[in-house]
């Protein structure tokens, strides 16, 4: 990929214009942040269009953005409790999207985020798109755009309730038959609700409340220090991030 | 013959088994030890497992069966039917998906029938314990005689599982009560 | 007049050649198979999750047991992308040692997938010769990381430790002395790169031992000419990638086109098919295991030419030695912070995905700033590869429904996850 970061931001943002925002570009990526009204129209220009050419869809998966910025240790401030009581209450089960503590700078709270292949201009990029209603959130297939989606949204579905309007077979494929809930969602707990055995009386596998704990061993905690800024990383960091905002002037010039 | 299978010192007085005293073949004697070690010798010599790879064990159970540590000289055929099969050798993560279709392919296994938990995800849940999808332990489902440790054991560490099976399969007395 | 119906029958999830847990439903008309409706998530084990619990470090276990052939590969997707994020580079020599062992597990990948293929369509000789290989490519895992399968060996900033000085061998029993005990310890005799040498010289002829059994066996080319063909088009649109992409005549390996680790420095050639059969495939994969042993070699060329550091020195997020913590208090420090919280990873998100024997194996990282992945996002080429079964396998009959599965390759650890 010999393009430069620039150069495919200015094509995107050329394209699409306001409809969609353009991210950074970490690895030869870009991600483009698209509006869920604008989605099928982008992914069709995406695939369709000689620039982009992007004739696969290589992954697509869902993002529970509810906890997200939340650290569970506090690393600002002296204590003088020990790790036990030390670890902050709040995991992300007992508080909703409303009342996050941690606003973080995310939109929404579900996105799908999907990664195109062009084998043509040997070229990726990530889209987003948010699903507007955290309570019921409904995103456009695009199982009509690419196959390969068919599976994914499925999978996207069971494990974290997002519905992909359009699609023609949308049932559960990861988890149990029966299986309520949607498993990879942050307020769902690890362990799970119900647990199985055997049980000989009634001849068959039967399903019982979990009773193991739920275990942290190690307590999240966002650092963001001196110590990561050693000498090299900052260099790296800095010039990643000279390269990022020269080509997003570019774009905003481009625009003007 | 040279065969390992203990033989009781004295007669046990056992209220358990009332019917012993008046039945003189189902008391321990040398016709029953004999018998015994008969049945013994000829389930343990050919032991065949079905084969129940469902993860990483799986890949580790093939290798015991092929060249380097073959298990065909052990008597140890693998048999796709559970039918067909004396052991099941539980290779792998059970999930709360598979159970039922787990515990229907144990009791299609005719008696005598053992089962080997290969591995620390069959034998708690291991690497995977606690995930809300995984039956921590396939002993919450069928039970289960030996337990191989390891993630995954290595085709040696089966084997040895297998011999102390076998072991176990010789201390049982089936005509003898 | 009696109604006649398809008949809907169960194929798995116990099955000896349903590779794993897999439960296929299949509509029957006769012996032809009307319409295939995969059930998975009989292995579904939450890994993605479970590594949203873990810091980074502890997680790269469960990578290991995601496509549980080809172990050193989906560590390798991981291990990148943490590195992508943070912004850090192994050294060259790690890069080498990466290269060799991801090429050793492709090995370890296609051999057990000619063994199970061959012992699905009833050729069960072939599976015991390539166990035999495959018992090498243990040893050396073993020699290595200390386990025959989960190595765990690579680290974020290279891999755990260098390649060791000499190779476990085979003591004097009984059974084995003289001749024969040399005849076996003959590959042991040096350092492990003098047995990978030696292993890689040698396996091509036990190819063409492979090849005599069944390139042109009569019984293999009617149960695999013409039977699952995929088109290119409909292959991109499926979603499929490696070797189900090249056996349809799709010129596409990330080895080439987006190269990673030291790919672009070592000389090889990607293998392609043409009608996008089960043989055409299966002639892929034997040649790519040649190719393999090339690559292999001109690694151990270089890493015997050039000794060095395999894992980098920065003490941010990678821990020193154990000599050095035993003997400075900020190596001490650093010791310990790594190994009870972990490093922090910057904000961001990245995708890095490799060339893993089954297709593209992708990453997908998503840090807030934390010691544990937000979300981590495993792509798995066995999940695109098996959501076309529908398309592949409807119009065959039964047998070949079984030589499809074993065509797309499958693992269940790397489709349910």
């Amino acid at each position: 990929m010999s393009e430069t970061a620039k150069a495919i931001t200015d094509l995107f943002t050329a394209r699409f214009g306001d409809r969609v925002t353009v991210g950074a570009t970490q690895t030869g990526i870009t991600t483009l942040e698209v509006d869920v009204n604008a989605w099928l129209e982008v992914c069709r220009a995406l695939r369709d269009e000689e620039d982009f050419a992007f004739e696969q869809l290589t992954d697509l998966c869902g993002v529970d953005y509810l906890s997200y910025g939340l650290s569970e240790w506090d690393t600002e401030d002296a204590s003088q409790e020990g790790f036990g009581r030390g670890v902050e209450a709040l995991g992300p089960g007992r508080f909703d999207w409303a009342n996050r503590p941690e606003a973080g700078d995310v939109k929404q709270r579900f996105g799908v985020v999907v990664h195109l292949l062009s084998l043509k201009h040997n070229r990726r990029v990530r889209i987003r798109c948010f699903a507007p209603d955290e309570g019921m959130p409904i995103v456009p297939s695009l199982t009509e755009i690419w196959a390969s989606a068919n599976w994914y949204e499925r999978e996207a579905f069971d494990l974290f309730g997002i519905v992909f309007e359009g699609h023609n077979d949308l049932r559960r494929i990861m988890t149990d038959y029966g299986f309520t809930g949607h498993p990879f969602r942050k307020d769902f707990p690890l362990i799970g609700n119900v647990a199985v055995r055997y049980d000989s009386q009634k001849q068959r596998v039967v399903y019982e409340p979990v009773e193991i704990e739920p275990r942290v061993g190690v307590p999240r905690v966002l650092r963001d220090d001196s110590r990561y800024k050693t000498d090299e990383l900052d260099q790296a960091a800095d010039a990643r991030a000279e390269e990022v905002s020269a080509g997003l002037n570019g774009a905003e010039e481009g625009k003007d | 013959m040279g065969m390992n299978n203990p033989v009781p010192l004295e007669t046990v007085d056992d209220i358990l088994r009332p019917s012993a005293d008046a039945n003189p073949l189902l008391e321990r004697g040398m016709v029953t030890t004999s018998l015994d070690a008969l049945l013994n010798w000829a389930r343990t010599g050919s032991m065949w497992p079905m084969t129940f790879g469902l993860a990483c064990c799986a890949v580790e159970m093939m290798q015991a069966g092929a060249a380097r540590y073959d298990l065909d000289r052990f008597g140890v055929i693998f048999r796709p039917s559970p039918r067909q099969s004396d052991v099941m050798i539980v290779a792998g993560t059970l999930t709360n998906k598979m159970a039922p279709a787990f515990r229907k392919v144990y009791d299609q296994m005719s008696n005598p029938k053992w089962v080997i938990s290969m591995g620390s995800c069959a034998n708690g849940g291991g690497y995977y314990h606690y995930a809300y999808s995984v039956t921590r332990g396939c002993d919450r489902v069928v039970p289960v005689d030996v337990y191989v440790p390891g993630c995954p054991p290595t085709a040696e560490a089966l084997i040895y599982g297998i011999l102390q099976l076998q072991a176990k399969v010789r201390r049982e007395s089936t005509i003898a009560r | 007049m009696a109604e006649i119906r398809n008949y809907t029958m169960n194929f798995g999830p116990q099955h000896p050649a349903a590779h794993g847990v897999l439960r296929l439903v299949l509509e029957m008309d006769g012996e032809t198979v009307v319409r295939a409706d995969p059930h998975v998530g009989l292995l579904h084990r939450a890994t993605e999750k479970l590594a949203e619990s873990k810091p980074f470090n502890q997680s790269i276990g469960y990578l290991d047991r995601l496509d549980y052939m080809s172990m050193m590969c989906n560590e390798h997707a991981y291990v990148r992308a943490i590195e992508d994020l943070l912004g850090i580079e192994p050294p060259p020599r790690a890069q080498y040692i990466r290269t060799m062992f991801d090429e050793i597990t492709r090995f370890s990948n296609h051999l057990l997938w000619i063994a199970s293929c061959g012992i699905d369509l009833g050729a069960m000789t072939v599976f015991l010769y390539c166990f035999r290989e495959r018992e090498m490519v243990m040893d050396m895992y073993e020699a290595v990381s200390g386990a025959r399968m989960h190595a765990g060996y690579y680290r974020p900033g290279g891999v755990y430790r260098d390649l060791p000085e000499s190779m476990p061998k085979h003591k004097e029993t009984r059974w084995t002395k003289g001749k024969d005990l040399k005849r076996s310890n003959e590959w042991r005799e040096g350092s492990l790169l003098d047995f990978i040498e030696a292993f890689a010289k040698d396996v091509p002829s036990k190819i063409d031992e492979y090849e005599t059994l069944l390139t042109e066996n009569r019984i293999w080319k009617q149960r695999t000419v013409g039977i699952g063909v995929v088109s290119p088009e409909k292959a991109l649109q499926l979603g499929c990638s490696g070797v189900m992409l090249r056996g349809s005549g799709v010129e596409w390996d990330l080895r080439k086109k987006q190269p990673y680790a030291m790919y672009d420095q070592v000389d090889f050639d990607v293998p392609v098919g043409v009608s996008g059969d089960c043989y055409d495939r299966y002639l892929c994969r034997v040649e790519e295991l040649r190719q393999s042993a090339k690559i292999i070699l001109q690694c151990v060329d270089w890493l015997k030419k050039n000794p060095g550091h395999v894992m980098l020195k920065n003490f941010k997020v990678i821990p020193p030695t154990r000599e050095e913590m035993k003997d400075d208090m900020e190596a001490l420090i650093h010791h310990f912070k790594l190994f009870t919280e972990g490093y922090c990873v910057p904000k961001g998100e990245t995708y890095c995905a490799v060339e893993a024997p089954k297709g593209e194996f992708g990453c997908y990282l998503v840090s807030d700033g934390a010691n544990k992945p937000f979300r981590a996002h495993f792509r798995a080429p066995g999940f695109a590869h098996l959501s076309g079964i529908n398309e592949m396998a409807r119009g065959h009959m039964l047998a070949d429904t079984v030589a499809i599965i074993s065509t797309l390759d499958l693992v269940f650890g790397e489709v349910d996850r």
